[in-house]
């Protein structure tokens, strides 16, 4: 537990040092907040029924989306990839200390700090601007939770396994402009997956994305509830243990070609 | 005429040094395509099952999108680089371009060249003649002519806000972080009409950023449509004359930056 | 070719506050300090003088040889490179000088060193004839063919300053800066690059400003130094002037035949001791190194012994370090 408040700690000095970046980086959520919600008033308007839901979850959906990722994703990978194209790997390989843990637990510090910092007054913006609303129940609140930690697991070891790409091709600036679209889409982040055609709908239901956004999300809004809410994070946890060990036998590998390769 | 020439020869080895990274030019070209993918994705679920956004149809959106595609392709090939300036200052290459015997500006931009743009031309091809055809539109050759002139005011503007901002650079040092945040600003809003946001952000956008300029004004000229708010419809010919007002702002605060840049010494 | 004249350069430059307070502060207002990067120096360079310009990191070197470029507007104080005054009429006066910077290329990265070269010939406007009359000159100066079809990131940093000097001269330039053209080079090239600037200052008259911090440099290449530290020029004369006027300074270093403790001695000092051999540090106006030698015999046998001169480079460092008390 103490190495993650060390990172914690690492990362507040860090966004200190970067203050301007932080305000910028709030700056656009805010704005990114505003968009969304004017567009879910302008449709709501048009065809009422066609949300499924009320316009006060809606609104909630898609603000939560954006409060989400303030904290959820952490990026990895842009550590990995410039530890291995700096050299600086070899000094993370020779502390005593699993790779894949120190990179959680980096992760983890980063998540807690942007937690405390980022998403709380985003949310509190939220909440007075943007009319975001409160879980339903203390139940939702609380699965709510469950769901946002295993989310954050998932989000990490995909960011993990995008991170370990950059041993075969050195550069994955473009590979992550991909991967970022495609998460967003598939997450539901703004749009939710019951609002999406049959065919594509039916894609995202399998893939590990809507852990992310999706399934933390509509348990939020009331969307979600009892044996469906249960599902859904039990689909999540599913996800999770497979991209562990998927990330634990990429790593093994690429450990393997750098001891090899002498860094 | 002499910069000119010396701009396409700048231009000509900028592109043969981008050649030497080709493994990169294929992931860049799929994740660029992706992304727009993933952008007019998003609307075309929303507009489809809504079948308007505010009296906007589907086609008529992805036109919309792709208008500004086409100016920001221009732009991302030539002119990314702007947005680096900060870098050409801190690493001292700047310097350089002050210890030649030509335009510094000229020097500058064509220093470097960037291929995603291609990606984002080819998808703006794609999606422009797939918007005319379903829209079912005959143009006449104004507007086809407009629509050339819409185009490069976008490069224009998305340029020289761009150069605006890199600017600041000169003073503080750094201008990158709120170069990026206004550009992530502006794709934002290239992918909705304008007219569903309140007359505040209106205002923002059509004056202080003048981003609303790049598409969707031209837009209403181009597909005949009113705008909702009623009284900004004079503004819908007007990108050409603001992106040559933006020009001369621009080349005015940077040659004031290069004064400053000399005096002070960076 | 060159005349500075009062020449100053003052920056101001924000003061950064410390902690989390302090940075909250900066936000809202900003204090500023000045900095006298160059405060008050004249000097005259004729045409064809080879110019050592040496001094501390932050000395002002690099500000000044900017404000030769034009690159850099004076605070006050004149300016004249043959005749232009170089932050008003930069471009003409940027046809006139070559630079090379020895931390940064100049040259394209990616592309091979003869396409820079080519960019370089079109930006200077250099006639065809001349640019192959110069590009045979540097493939027998400095063997240019070796590398000119190899990209600028795949060269040694050899071949990279070759290649930066051919690119600084393409355009023959009346004068060449050159800012730590050396750094990080091995020898073989070092002692290349220094027949080429002397070739080059021969034969075509360039007049050349070096700054470097390899005394070799200077004393095998210039004809002239030029010493600045905080701001100011603090020596300009030539290398045997200096050791005259600074170089009062002799080391006597003795061999003995045994062991020997440390001893005084008039009018020296022992600086250094290492096995039989000791070091005496003494003034040669105030004693002669014989009677020094006939003092020490008297006491302890000696085996052998030489005088050293002292290195350029630690008059040099008397030198700042003068300097550093006055300041």
């Amino acid at each position: 537990m103490k190495i993650f408040w060390a990172f914690t700690r690492q990362a507040f000095h860090n966004s200190v040092v970067f203050r301007v970046e932080f305000w910028l980086r709030f700056l656009s959520i805010f704005l990114w907040m505003y968009t969304i919600q004017w567009v879910w008033r302008i449709l709501y308007t048009q065809r009422p029924g066609a949300f499924g839901v009320s316009l006060e979850q809606m609104v909630t959906y898609g603000v939560l989306g954006m409060a989400l990722e303030t904290f959820m994703d952490v990026g990895p990978e842009w550590y990995i990839s410039q530890q291995v194209r700096t050299g600086a790997i070899d000094t993370d390989l020779m502390k005593p200390l699993d790779f894949h843990l120190h990179m959680l637990a980096r992760s983890t510090g980063e998540m807690l700090f942007s937690l405390g910092v980022l998403a709380l007054p985003t949310f509190t913006v939220g909440f007075i601007f943007f009319g975001l609303q409160m879980p339903p129940t203390l139940e939702a609140g609380l699965l709510f939770a469950v769901s946002i930690t295993l989310g954050f697991l998932v989000l990490f070891h995909l960011g993990f396994l995008l991170g370990t790409l950059v041993l075969a091709t050195l550069d994955i600036r473009s590979i992550a402009w991909a991967y970022y679209s495609l998460i967003s889409f598939f997450a539901g982040q703004m749009v939710p997956l019951w609002l999406f055609p049959p065919a594509l709908r039916a894609v995202a239901e399998v893939l590990p994305f809507k852990s992310a956004y999706y399934i933390p999300s509509s348990i939020y809004i009331g969307a979600f509830t009892g044996q469906e809410a249960l599902q859904a994070i039990g689909f999540q946890l599913v996800w999770v243990v497979i991209l562990t060990l998927i990330a634990r036998w990429a790593w093994s590998r690429m450990d393997a070609r750098l001891v090899v390769q002498g860094g | 005429m002499d910069s000119l020439r010396l701009y396409f020869k700048l231009i000509r080895i900028a592109f043969q040094a981008r050649m030497q990274y080709r493994a990169d030019f294929f992931t860049g070209i799929i994740g660029v395509i992706t992304l727009n993918v993933v952008n007019l994705g998003l609307i075309g679920i929303l507009v489809s099952r809504f079948n308007n956004l505010n009296g906007w149809t589907l086609w008529e959106m992805v036109f919309l999108y792709c208008l500004w595609i086409l100016g920001h392709s221009i732009y991302s090939l030539f002119f990314w680089h702007i947005r680096a300036l900060e870098d050409y200052l801190i690493q001292g290459t700047f310097d350089q371009f002050l210890l030649r015997p030509a335009n510094p500006f000229i020097l500058f931009i064509g220093r470097e060249v960037q291929y995603l743009g291609l990606a984002d031309a080819t998808f703006g091809i794609a999606g422009f003649v797939l918007a005319y055809t379903n829209l079912g539109l005959h143009w006449d050759w104004v507007k086809w002519v407009f629509f050339g002139l819409a185009i490069v005011s976008g490069t224009l503007l998305e340029t020289t806000i761009n150069l605006l901002v890199a600017c600041v650079a000169f003073w503080t040092g750094r201008s990158r972080r709120v170069g990026g945040l206004i550009m992530q600003l502006n794709s934002m809003i290239q992918h909705y009409p304008m007219d569903i946001f309140g007359t505040t952000f209106r205002v923002v956008v059509t004056g202080l950023i003048p981003v609303a300029f790049m598409n969707y004004y031209p837009a209403l000229m181009l597909l005949d449509k009113t705008d909702r708010l009623g009284g900004w419809g004079w503004l819908s010919y007007m990108s050409p004359i603001v992106a040559i007002l933006m020009v001369y702002l621009s080349a005015r605060l940077w040659n004031f930056a290069l004064q400053r840049y000399s005096s002070s010494g960076g | 070719m060159i005349t500075v004249s009062h020449l100053k350069k003052y920056y101001q430059r924000p003061v950064r506050q410390e902690g989390f307070l302090g940075s909250v502060r900066t936000l809202f207002s900003t204090k500023y300090e000045t900095t006298q990067a160059v405060d008050d120096i004249s000097f005259h360079i004729d045409e064809g003088e080879v110019v050592g310009y040496i001094g501390p990191n932050g000395a002002g070197k690099s500000t000044s040889i900017k404000m030769l470029c034009g690159i850099l507007v004076p605070t006050s104080g004149d300016i004249k490179v043959n005749g232009l005054t170089p932050h008003e009429n930069r471009m003409e006066n940027a046809r006139q000088i070559g630079a090379v910077f020895g931390q940064k290329t100049q040259l394209w990265w990616d592309v091979p060193v003869i396409e820079s070269l080519r960019l370089f010939r079109d930006i200077y406007k250099v006639s065809g004839a001349q640019y192959k009359h110069n590009l045979e000159l540097f493939n027998d100066l400095l063997d240019l063919h070796e590398f000119q079809n190899t990209p600028v990131r795949q060269l040694s940093l050899g071949q990279r300053m070759r290649a930066d000097m051919a690119a600084a001269l393409l355009h023959n330039p009346r004068l060449l800066f050159l800012d730590e053209p050396m750094i990080g080079v091995d020898v073989v090239v070092k002692e290349r690059l220094r027949t080429f600037i002397q070739q080059i200052n021969h034969e075509r008259k360039v007049t050349v400003l070096l700054t470097t911090h390899d005394m070799i440099d200077i004393e095998k290449v210039c004809s002239r130094i030029m010493i600045i530290d905080h701001g100011r020029i603090v020596y300009d004369g030539n290398a045997d002037q200096m050791r005259n006027q600074y170089g009062k300074q002799r080391t006597l270093v003795v061999e003995f035949e045994e062991h020997v403790p440390d001893f005084e001695t008039p009018h020296a000092k022992i600086v250094k001791s290492e096995g039989r051999k000791k070091w005496f540090a003494f003034n040669r106006f105030e004693t002669s190194p014989s009677s020094l030698i006939a003092h020490i015999s008297t006491s302890y046998p000696i085996l052998d012994l030489a005088v050293e001169e002292p290195e350029i480079e630690a008059i040099v460092r008397t030198i700042y370090q003068g300097t550093a008390e006055v300041a």
